[in-house]
């Protein structure tokens, strides 16, 4: 009995306390963030993005990890709108799979922003984007033209699933297609990870110690890639382009180890969500879905590119 | 009767006879597959996988599990190159080992001492110690301004005496391990434990005392394995390991131990090793698609575990 009263005693002051917060944040806007990785220097760098610019306009930030789960992204989603959001900025993990978040936005009547990854939900009020199915398209552009238009390629794209992979690996297909003289000899999903760029592009040079260049999802693989390379002397011979402009990508660029990145500089793209999501709450109008400009970098910028 | 011993001397060498069968497929399938090149990759690949196995199989014997190694190799690796950055090649090695023979300890006394559940302990590590990883790292790889001293880059690439100087990591570790497991006071203490605690207990074993140190060997060598691959890798990476405990667990059954304990051998556990990373660079090799590789290992875990019941029936 006691127990119960003290258990009741408790959920009273947790009740109690819920709209004194909200109360006290009035005076300042808070924004939620939910991106799905927060170990991975894209998103580190986009959250550095969202808190600079926020702090820039006097908002305040709370931030939710996922971690790549569905869903726990869901649920923290529903817990920053609890906590009473004026706005929710979201990278979803999955296109469909998350949708459960923006109904809980929209359910709450918060507005909530894609950045970079998108939704096919109704809900999402806008989307900050990249065009994927182009940015596949440059690189393979790029690459056949540095190739001379023939010889074998190989393909280490993202996790099963993901959208954003899909369409920039469509785009490069597209593309590679039109060249009869370039051959993709493998291609194949998986993490984005140093350590399966590096696995798989050993193995795939023993089959093919002739490849001409490999197309990798992101810096991460590309790096790894880049290992192998050099350890089967093939520096200058294979050609390894990368995706995202990490910091350590144009170091490997700059010493000639990778041959190509595109920069989407996250920093950017998070400073960005946070001017479409502040035009938003101004009530001005915004387009449904804004894209953010992609750079490629390669031996001929690299020197304006690198971190000062 | 001397058939049967034959038959039953065969069986257990099922692990060696799998691995021999896939590598002559796949040598039929593709000449490159026997190349130089292939086969330094495979054994450089398989290196550090060897080492959790090894320490995998000492709690496998001594009737245990360890869910955490795969983390505890990602906290070593990068606790190794952050020391290493501040103060020298030897400091960050010693502290990578120390770091996992700590987490190792952990388990070892929570398991040992407070009678708690090693799988619930090992995946309660297994998480708590990836949240660390994230805390030291700031969710960031470890490489410094300038990357990591190259001569301990060096050691993930050059080699020694013709082979990896990674791949006799687990060779030395394996010799002197396989004498401690099969030659020592300590290792029939391991079998006694995990074979059946209680009779251990009577006839005088520490069985407590065996047990605990069965996870601090386990968590020292995943050190060892992450302070590799951040010489593998050139950088501490806090996302490394993922699912390494699954690959070292399944290599172990692979080899032959029982998962109820008291049975296996190290070198079969490495053996086990062997055939998880040879079938993963084959179907790389036959560019079979990656989602048929997942069907195609999952069969073959399957497969060597009926195999082992199979022999375990007679």
């Amino acid at each position: 009995m006691r127990r119960t009263l003290l258990m009741a005693a408790l959920a009273a002051c947790t009740a109690l306390a819920a709209p004194l917060t909200a109360v006290q944040a009035q005076g300042k806007i808070t924004i939620g963030v939910s991106l799905p990785q927060d170990d991975n220097p894209f998103y580190i760098a986009m959250m550095r993005g969202i808190r600079a610019r926020a702090g820039e306009l006097g908002w305040e930030v709370v931030s939710v990890s996922s971690n790549e789960d569905k869903l726990k992204q869901i649920n923290g989603v529903q817990d920053l709108v609890a906590r009473g959001v004026k706005g929710v900025l979201i990278s979803p993990i999955d296109a469909t799979g998350v949708n459960a978040a923006y109904d809980a936005a929209a359910a709450g009547k918060v507005p909530i922003v894609s950045v970079a990854r998108g939704s096919t939900s109704p809900n999402q009020t806008l989307h900050v984007a990249m065009d994927e199915k182009q940015i596949g398209r440059d690189i393979a552009e790029w690459t056949a033209k540095s190739i001379g238009g023939k010889g074998k390629v190989a393909m280490l794209l993202g996790p099963s699933g993901a959208p954003t992979f899909r369409n920039l690996a469509e785009g490069y297909t597209e593309v590679m297609g039109k060249y009869p003289d370039i051959r993709v000899v493998f291609r194949n999903d998986g993490p984005l990870t140093r350590e399966r760029g590096l696995k798989n592009t050993e193995d795939v040079l023993v089959a093919n110690p002739d490849l001409a260049a490999i197309y990798t999802a992101n810096d991460d693989v590309a790096l790894g890639a880049t290992q192998a390379v050099l350890a089967a002397s093939r520096k200058g011979k294979t050609l390894v382009t990368g995706m995202n402009g990490v910091p350590p990508a144009l170091r490997a660029l700059k010493e000639g180890n990778l041959a190509m990145t595109v920069e989407l500089n996250p920093v950017l793209w998070g400073r960005m969500g946070v001017d479409v999501l502040s035009e938003y709450l101004k009530g001005s109008k915004v387009e449904p879905r804004v894209f953010i400009k992609h750079v490629l970098i390669d031996n001929s910028n690299i020197e304006q590119k690198l971190p000062k | 009767m001397v058939s049967g011993s034959v038959s039953s001397r065969l069986l257990g060498q099922i692990p060696l006879l799998t691995l021999l069968v896939l590598c002559a497929a796949t040598a039929l399938m593709t000449d490159r597959f026997l190349s130089p090149v292939n086969l330094n990759n495979i054994l450089v690949q398989s290196s550090i996988m060897a080492v959790i196995a090894i320490g995998m199989t000492f709690v496998i014997i001594g009737g245990g599990f360890d869910l955490s190694v795969g983390s505890t190799a990602a906290l070593s690796g990068c606790v190794a190159a952050m020391v290493m950055l501040k103060a020298g090649i030897v400091a960050g090695v010693v502290a990578g080992i120390a770091v996992g023979a700590l987490v190792g300890l952990l388990n070892g006394l929570v398991i040992a001492y407070l009678k708690v559940n090693p799988f619930i302990t090992t995946l309660g590590t297994m998480v708590l110690v990836r949240g660390l990883v994230f805390l030291v790292t700031g969710g960031a790889p470890v490489e410094g301004d300038h990357g990591l001293p190259s001569t301990f880059v060096g050691f993930g690439s050059t080699r020694f005496l013709g082979l990896h100087a990674l791949v006799w990591v687990p060779i030395v570790l394996l010799a002197l391990l396989s004498w401690v497991m099969h030659a020592t006071p300590f290792g029939r203490h391991i079998y006694a434990t995990g074979g059946g605690r209680e009779a251990a207990y009577l006839s005088g074993v520490p069985v407590a005392r065996i047990t605990a140190s069965t996870y601090v060997i386990c968590g020292a060598l995943a050190g060892v394995a992450g302070v590799m691959l951040a010489a593998r890798l050139q950088s501490g990476q806090p996302t490394a390991g993922e699912f390494y405990e699954l690959t070292a667990i399944a290599a172990v059954v692979l080899g032959g131990a029982a998962l109820h304990g008291g049975e296996g051998t190290l070198y079969k556990s490495v053996i086990g090793v062997f055939i998880m990373i040879v079938l993963g660079n084959s179907l790389n090799l036959l560019n079979v698609d990656s989602y048929w590789q997942r069907v195609a290992i999952g069969v073959v875990i399957i497969a060597a575990a009926a195999a082992d019941s199979l022999r375990s029936r007679r």
